[in-house]
């Protein structure tokens, strides 16, 4: 019955969800259209956001260091008023509330499934208050309107934003050849390039050297944010052209024109036409929605889908869909402890995302334990979305998710939503289990000896049983 | 028990005995345990400013903005960042040591592939599935001997079952029962890393599953001192700092790569102050992706490199000393005209520190770990065997 297929690349279907009609057309049409946030509760711009993190950033080095350089006491206790004035402890609180309501309520849960992978894809590391301020408006607006566009319109518009520029130093790389470079002898930071060969498009499997590198360095020169004395560097992005280095460059043999800002989409346009780069993104989603070791079988229909359609999203989507579904029985994928509890939260109607009018904050005081309820509990299970510690986002592979001590956080985390307003009417649970596992005796038999009131460890149990770990 | 070491009782039952914390006879003839500490340094340590060389000019020439005013001095060539204070007072004791000029072999510059390379001892990204310390560990019968201080379990362990991660948890557990049920349903329906995990957990000290334990990096090193201080605790243990890819505000005495240094200088503190007797039977041995760039960059800091330092703490060390086969700092000596060279395969090293811990003869683990790669046994001018 393919039963698993709705957590493979969802969250799995609550007490009162049907799915009419073919499983994979359900999936695949929701890949079409870019589903509006149902949050209720505030949804501030990136725009804004900045203005919090200038604020942040602004008072503290130019207001209280200066002012309380004598007083280390007076200067903690400042900060703290700070951190609290300008929402610093609380919008990634509120970004989680977002992304959660929309996977656990929302109608498109499969888009959502898709939009966490490419957030991940394009990844901001745990850095600079990123993701205090900017990460959660970046995966809003940045990440998920490109989803209905091509994979080369996704990688420009992440490649430039002002969370990734921020992220991978861009700002403070200068062409040595450029007016400013020549005056002030700075130079290129590579970072950025580097990881948009390695991490973002071809992949070192396409075998480009260190010259490589500091040429796409040479493209990116200039494109940073743009600095002021008010704004330091929350400014918006810009090309500055007296950074930028001059004269032509060669990128994995081809001579691309001195031309300016335009270069790096010269760059990009070829980067992601490249067969490498086809079949490392092609890979890397089967291996996130399918299998950890995809075969040719299960990633070829992606990359034709990829080369029929131009690298249009949903094309490319709706082709790993088909395959996931195909393989739906064969192949079960260990979920990651963020999709694990949304899918548990979907499924047992779990009161995980905290009422929209309980996240509203008044910057005055800490936020609540409300508030915090999410990033506390993902902390715990060791999966803080926008919190990977390295670029390279949050593994794909079952190994770096099974260990004691994160099998444990599952453990305890099981037996603790217990108390999250879930049902606990056998019956209900029965219904669930139903109908969302093709053999749901598996799980039955596992709490048949379980004292009915002891929802404690009746809920560890199912949700640590082999098929609600995998899907 | 004739012959029945330590080692080979548990690799002749593989149920949980050691977990449980029982104890049993021990042969007459038994040898001190070993215990060898691993410190990641994930970003690529820059060890030009960690072990600087003393006076040289084009280092100062390249660095304006981050050349050390004060150091702590190691002999008549290096220098030391003045934040490896603790680091120091073992160099006087003899129980520190150097090597410098040393990486792995790779030079692609990339994190991401470099930390995988540190770890699985190979020369080509992501082809080796598990990591040089869990191969060796197996060589070593060292079953069921390992523990990382992290949440995910690090690749460098791999290739050994039954190891063992710690970093504590806060909420209470379920009961015996649903891990012995989850057990069985594991081993039922052929999950075999699930199940491994879980007999783990199920064998779990009490005093280590209490809630509220802290977490800092003090705490974490005082229960691994704890654990391997016991004859019958861990003898591996790896620990994972963050922190050190210093592209901008590296600084000098009190900028990003201090803070850094610091750490590593209290996880050295904290674990001799705890490990008390048992730190002369210990080795403890730095890992990094890469070292910097010699030149600083635009924004005060140094790019990804190749050679860099390694750092060693314990009493088996055989003497205080920088070892290096120095390459120089000139133009011409750089690698590709930028960065320190690599004169020492930082896999001569681990392999050497094997061999001394594991008590294992190198050319064994240059054959079961690193595939018959061409490395020098350094034990004998490294360590006490």
């Amino acid at each position: 019955m393919k039963k698993s297929f709705f957590r493979k690349v969802g969250f799995g279907l609550s007490l009162n969800e049907q799915v009419n009609g073919d499983p994979l057309e359900w999936a695949q049409q929701q890949m079409d259209s870019i589903p509006s946030f149902s949050w209720k509760g505030d949804i501030p711009s990136e725009k804004d956001m900045r203005k919090k993190h200038r604020d942040r950033i602004y008072y503290d080095r130019k207001v209280l260091r200066k002012k309380y350089k004598n007083d280390k006491v007076k200067y903690r206790a400042e900060k703290q008023k700070l951190r609290i004035q300008t929402g610093q402890l609380f919008f990634e609180n509120n970004e989680l509330a977002i992304r959660h309501n929309e996977a656990i309520k929302g109608n498109s849960p499969v888009f959502e499934r898709f939009w966490h992978f490419w957030g991940n894809h394009f990844a901001i590391s745990e850095k600079d208050m990123l993701p205090e301020y900017a990460t959660g408006p970046y995966q809003r607006e940045t990440i998920r309107p490109n989803m209905i566009k091509t994979f080369e319109d996704m990688v420009k518009d992440a490649t430039i934003s002002w969370a990734m520029i921020n992220h991978l130093d861009n700002s403070q790389s200068v062409g040595p050849q450029s007016k400013w470079g020549m005056k002030s002898r700075e130079t290129i930071n590579e970072n950025h390039a580097r990881e948009l060969l390695e991490l973002h498009t071809v992949s070192p499997s396409i075998g480009y050297s260190q010259e490589d590198v500091i040429q796409m360095t040479y493209v990116m020169t200039g494109w940073q944010s743009k600095w002021t004395k008010s704004k330091l560097e929350t400014g918006d992005i810009w090309f500055n052209y007296e950074h930028h280095q001059p004269n032509e460059k060669k990128i994995l043999g081809k001579i691309y024109k001195a031309q300016g800002k335009h270069e790096l989409f010269s760059v990009i346009k070829d980067l992601v036409n490249k067969e490498e780069c086809k079949k490392f993104i092609a890979t890397k989603l089967c291996r996130h929605f399918i299998t950890d070791n995809p075969s040719e079988e299960m990633i070829k229909p992606v990359i034709e889908a990829w080369n029929k359609s131009g690298g249009y999203l949903p094309a490319i989507h709706k082709a790993v869909i088909k395959s996931a579904y195909e393989n739906a029985d064969m192949c079960k994928k260990f979920q990651q402890p963020e999709t694990w509890i949304l899918q548990i939260s979907r499924m047992f109607g779990l009161g995980w995302v905290p009422r929209s009018n309980l996240m509203k904050y008044d910057f005055k005081k800490r936020p609540s334990d409300y508030q915090e309820q999410i990033s506390e509990n993902l902390r715990e299970l060791g999966h803080l979305p926008y919190r990977p510690k390295q670029p390279n986002g949050w593994s794909d592979f079952e190994e770096d998710w099974i260990s004691p001590e994160l099998i444990i956080r599952r453990l305890i985390m099981a037996s603790k939503i217990s108390n999250y307003g879930l049902s606990r009417d056998s019956e209900v649970i029965k219904m669930i289990v139903e109908n969302n596992f093709d053999n749901p005796n598996e799980i039955f038999d596992l709490i048949s000896n379980i004292d009915q009131n002891d929802h404690r460890n009746k809920f560890a149990l199912i949700c640590n049983a082999p098929a609600m770990l995998k899907a | 028990m004739i012959n029945c070491t330590r080692r080979n009782f548990l690799i002749g039952s593989l149920s949980s005995v050691f977990f449980s914390g029982m104890s049993f006879p021990l042969a007459s003839n038994y040898k001190k345990k070993k215990n060898l500490i691993i410190i990641n340094l994930r970003g690529g340590m820059d060890g030009l400013s960690a072990v600087p060389v003393i006076g040289d000019k084009n280092l100062i020439k390249q660095r304006k903005e981050l050349i050390l005013d004060e150091t702590l001095r190691l002999n008549t060539d290096f220098a030391l960042h003045p934040k490896l204070e603790f680091f120091h007072e073992l160099w006087k004791n003899n129980q520190a040591s150097v090597i410098h000029a040393s990486s792995i072999p790779y030079t692609g510059r990339s994190h991401f592939d470099g930390q995988n390379l540190m770890e699985s001892g190979g020369r080509v990204p992501y082809q080796k599935k598990t990591g040089w310390l869990g191969r060796g560990m197996m060589s070593a019968g060292y079953v069921g001997e390992g523990l990382a201080l992290a949440l995910p379990m690090p690749l460098l362990l791999r290739g050994v079952p039954l190891n063992d991660n710690y970093y504590p948890a806060k909420g209470v557990m379920p009961s015996r029962y649903v891990l012995d049920n989850l057990f069985s349903s594991y081993k039922i329906s052929g999950e075999k890393n699930l199940e491994t995990v879980l007999d783990i957990i199920r064998n779990r000290p009490v005093s280590m599953m209490t809630a509220g334990t802290s977490r800092d990096i003090k705490s974490l090193a005082k229960r691994t001192a704890l654990l391997m201080r016991d004859e019958n605790g861990p003898s591996v243990g790896v620990f994972e700092l963050d922190g050190f890819d210093t592209h901008a505000a590296q600084g000098k005495e009190d900028g990003l790569l201090a803070d850094q240094l610091e750490d590593i200088d209290s996880i050295l503190k904290t674990l001799k102050e705890n490990l008390k007797d048992s730190f002369k039977n210990t080795l403890i041995l730095t890992l990094t992706e890469f070292g910097r760039t010699i030149r600083q960059n635009g924004g005060n800091g140094t790019e990804h490199g190749w050679g860099g330092a390694i750092l060693m703490a314990g009493g088996l060390l055989k003497k205080s000393q920088v070892y290096a086969d120095w390459p120089g700092l000139k133009k011409g000596d750089l690698y590709e005209g930028r960065d320190l060279k690599s004169t020492t395969d930082a896999r001569s090293v681990y392999m050497s520190a094997m061999a001394t811990c594991f008590d294992l003869e190198p050319e064994k683990i240059k054959k079961e770990v690193f595939w018959n790669e061409n490395l020098q046994d350094l034990s004998q001018k490294l360590f006490n065997s």
